[in-house]
């Protein structure tokens, strides 16, 4: 097979004009008449909003703006790009795919500098052929149809081409833990193990074991590879979840140290990792994570205020107050009529002014809190919440605070984490124990209703469960166990009345609704499954 | 990076890494200089290709070493194509080849796989083939092959054969860099150092060099469990 440059259109990302003169060339000579070029990421996403390309060739280092990842998450995360284009890195680094591993958007290829056209066709090559087999399945993927890219996915490994054998079980085995299908998944890693020890297959059966709650096998699976393979990023970023899982906090936040160590790169890895430091009370470290993590969001698409407040919040803990206001300040001008900025500002202000004693300027602060909050309503993020909360008791009014509090543990009664965050801002101001009696009230609640509900349900009296829990959803409208039932319920109706229009888009509701509310998808997977296979028929 | 502590050894592998870069830079401008000239193929040309090709191998070599060892090193094993890595291989020489008119071969199956890593093989053998390229006349052939447990990378040519030195005869090879003149052994050391960290159960990689091609040169056998 040979790619057939002529029709392809083509952009080039090369900050050196001497290496970006040569790429072109060497796409001329390939037989491509359709080129672009770009020298920086500005250009780069300017050009890709203008025009659809096909192959995208981007180098990594691109002096001072975003470099060759940010611009590939920005052009998907933007769709300028689809799961057809090709999109090659190009790096002066032989192991970029190490250093870069674990991040989500993987481009189709790395080619290390220099490279020859012979080199870069047969990457080309590679990939059209890679594309015609996986794309059909990863396009059933990203929108989320589980049950067809399964099924896709079978279909391509019964034709059993060699090539991409191993690549199709891995993709395979991947599906069957998203649907919660782990015994499917478990057959694969340990048929693949048998042949041979492969750490992505090992990496998986310490997946399965994570999500079946077997935290101490996953530890120990992944403390094993990590020994034998200190570069498989992703068994850093699991063993954290497994650590924090069973609440080794600490452990936890070693494990990312060591990653980031590795791979300091990571946006995400960086900013886990200043969370951690801070809940393990290692100001320090957390402060670094932070600065790193401003540092690399600089140019990308994912920078949030939340970072710059979350340093802000570190330096004000270290007594440095005059720090943490100058980082609130460069958050104003970083996000500039962003109100959520302006939310986090005003709130962290509120308290340090308190404290060093300006109570003019915390009160003129907390008024624009109260104004800013409710301009967000609810798009406040539940942190941010929760620090507004402090400030109302700063601020003495604890009623307000009170009741922010009370609606935060009802909505996250079953989120372990941040009840706990609760706890420790309530112990922070010198109010242990204020919130148990709520928590523990809540707590009695929920399993109540929940009971009662369930009970319902199994006694086949569907109209008045769903009642039920469409009462309780109005009193808890982001509890995780109600919205996860409710849908199981639903679906149920759905299977057992035969589907009709409004039963039909209740159940994607709130399936939807579990998807939004953070449910992880091994709970949430084989109701998707179910879902797609009842409302379609699969094509052959 | 402000607050790391330097060490030696990581300040030779980042000044490594630049040198490397600014090579990269230089070989772009010879070969846009060498475009430009009429007398393309004269020998200068073809001598300063090899000489910046076999410094680039060297510095990624030491790049390699240096990371295997501070421990910042591990192979990504999975199943390939023998075919596709030696496809691979004959790629990255191309321009090389058919500067010098060489003919190089391959020999394979196209149902041969074995488990490695892929990026480290290819950089091993194209080592190999670099190496070769320099002591061929005319003809250079890579093949793969089963043997027992094994999967054999053979690069085999038609020059002189190795020096007596470097055969391994019938054992494995255990050279470890060595001061023969033109030749540091870095090349079959690094080899031989990524074979050996391939294994499987109770078997290890390992090399062989001996003068028993059929073209009559040098062979090099590369055996991976």
């Amino acid at each position: 097979m040979s790619v057939n440059l002529s029709n392809k259109t083509i952009l080039v990302i090369e900050d050196n004009a001497v290496m970006r003169r040569s790429m072109r060339d060497m796409l001329y000579t390939l037989g491509a008449q359709t080129i672009y070029e770009a020298e920086n990421g500005i250009a780069a996403i300017d050009s890709m909003t203008k025009h659809q390309f096909d192959i995208v060739l981007c180098d990594f280092v691109l002096g001072s703006g975003k470099n060759g990842q940010q611009i590939l998450e920005e052009a998907k995360f933007k769709n300028l790009i689809t799961y057809d284009t090709i999109f090659i890195i190009v790096s002066a680094h032989q192991s970029a795919d190490f250093v870069l591993s674990s991040i989500e958007n993987k481009p189709d290829e790395y080619i290390a500098k220099p490279f020859n056209p012979q080199q870069l066709i047969r990457r080309l090559e590679k990939s059209y052929q890679r594309k015609k087999f996986l794309s059909p399945i990863e396009k059933e993927i990203v929108n989320g149809n589980y049950a067809r890219a399964i099924h896709h996915c079978d279909k391509s490994i019964e034709k059993g081409n060699k090539a991409f054998h191993s690549q199709l079980l891995k993709l395979r085995a991947e599906l069957a833990i998203k649907v919660a299908d782990f015994q499917k998944a478990g057959t694969i890693y340990q048929e693949i193990l048998q042949q041979r020890e492969l750490a992505w297959a090992r990496l998986g059966t310490g997946i399965i074991a994570f999500f079946q709650g077997q935290y101490e096998l996953s530890i120990g699976i992944f403390e094993d590879l990590l020994v034998q393979n200190p570069m498989l990023m992703e068994c850093y970023d699991w063993l954290t979840k497994s650590y924090e899982a069973v609440g080794l906090h600490e452990k936890a936040k070693d494990t990312l140290n060591q990653a980031t160590k590795i791979s300091p790169q990571s946006l995400s890895r960086q900013k886990k990792l200043a969370i951690l430091a801070e809940k393990t009370g290692h100001l320090g470290e957390a402060e670094k994570a932070y600065l790193a993590t401003a540092q690399l969001s600089e140019y990308s698409v994912h920078k949030t205020p939340s970072d710059f407040f979350g340093l802000a919040k570190i330096y004000s803990k270290k007594n440095l107050k005059m720090e943490a206001l100058k980082t609130l300040e460069d958050m104003r001008q970083q996000f500039t009529g962003n109100p959520e900025a302006d939310l986090r500002a005003a709130t962290l202000e509120t308290e340090i002014y308190q404290e060093i004693g300006n109570d003019k300027l915390s009160r003129q602060s907390f008024q624009k809190v109260k104004r800013l909050k409710k301009r967000l309503k609810g798009k406040t993020p539940i942190d941010l919440q929760l620090e507004i909360a402090k400030t109302y008791y700063l601020k003495e009014d604890p009623e307000s605070a009170d009741k922010i509090i009370s609606e935060l543990i009802h909505s996250h009664i079953d989120d372990d984490n941040f009840i706990d965050d609760i706890r420790q801002m309530h112990s922070d101001i010198g109010q242990n124990n204020h919130s148990e009696v709520l928590i523990q009230q809540t707590k009695q609640e929920l399993i109540h209703i929940n009971n009662q509900g369930v009970g319902l349900y199994k006694k086949g009296e569907f109209k008045q469960a769903l009642s039920f829990f469409e009462k309780a959803i109005e009193e808890m409208p982001n509890n995780k166990t109600i919205i996860l039932n409710m849908a199981k319920i639903r679906l149920h109706e759905l299977k057992e009345n035969g589907i009709t229009q409004e039963t039909l888009l209740q159940t994607h509701h709130y399936i939807k609704r579990a998807e939004q509310v953070g449910i992880a998808v091994d709970k949430l997977g084989s109701l998707k499954i179910e879902f797609e296979k009842l409302t379609r028929t699969l094509p052959e | 990076m402000p607050d790391m502590p330097i060490n030696f050894p990581t300040l030779v592998a980042s000044s490594i890494h630049d040198i490397k870069n600014s090579l990269s830079t230089v070989r772009e401008l010879i070969s846009q200089i060498t475009a430009n000239q009429q007398n393309s193929s004269s020998p200068e040309f073809t001598q300063l290709e090899l000489e910046t090709v076999k410094m680039n191998n060297h510095l990624i070599q030491l790049l390699e070493l240096y990371k295997i060892d501070s421990d910042k090193f591990n192979l990504m094993i999975d199943e390939y194509s023998a075919l596709d890595i030696l496809q691979e291989i004959e790629a990255q020489h191309a321009p090389t080849l058919q500067l010098n008119n060489i003919n190089l071969t391959i020999k394979c199956s196209d149902d041969l796989y074995c488990y490695c890593d892929y990026r480290h093989i290819c950089n091993a053998l194209s080592n190999i083939v670099n190496n070769a390229l320099r002591y061929t006349n005319t003809q250079i052939c890579i093949s793969a092959y089963k043997e027992k447990q094994y999967i054999v990378f053979c690069v085999e040519d038609d020059g002189q054969g190795y020096l007596e030195q470097i055969l391994s005869g019938n054992s494995i090879q255990t050279v470890s860099p060595v001061n023969t003149p033109n030749n540091t052994g870095l090349g079959i050391h690094f080899v031989a150092t990524i074979a050996s960290l391939h294994t499987a159960k109770d078997d290890k990689g390992f090399i062989t060099t001996d003068n028993n091609s059929s073209l009559g040169g040098a062979r090099f056998c590369l055996f991976l469990p």
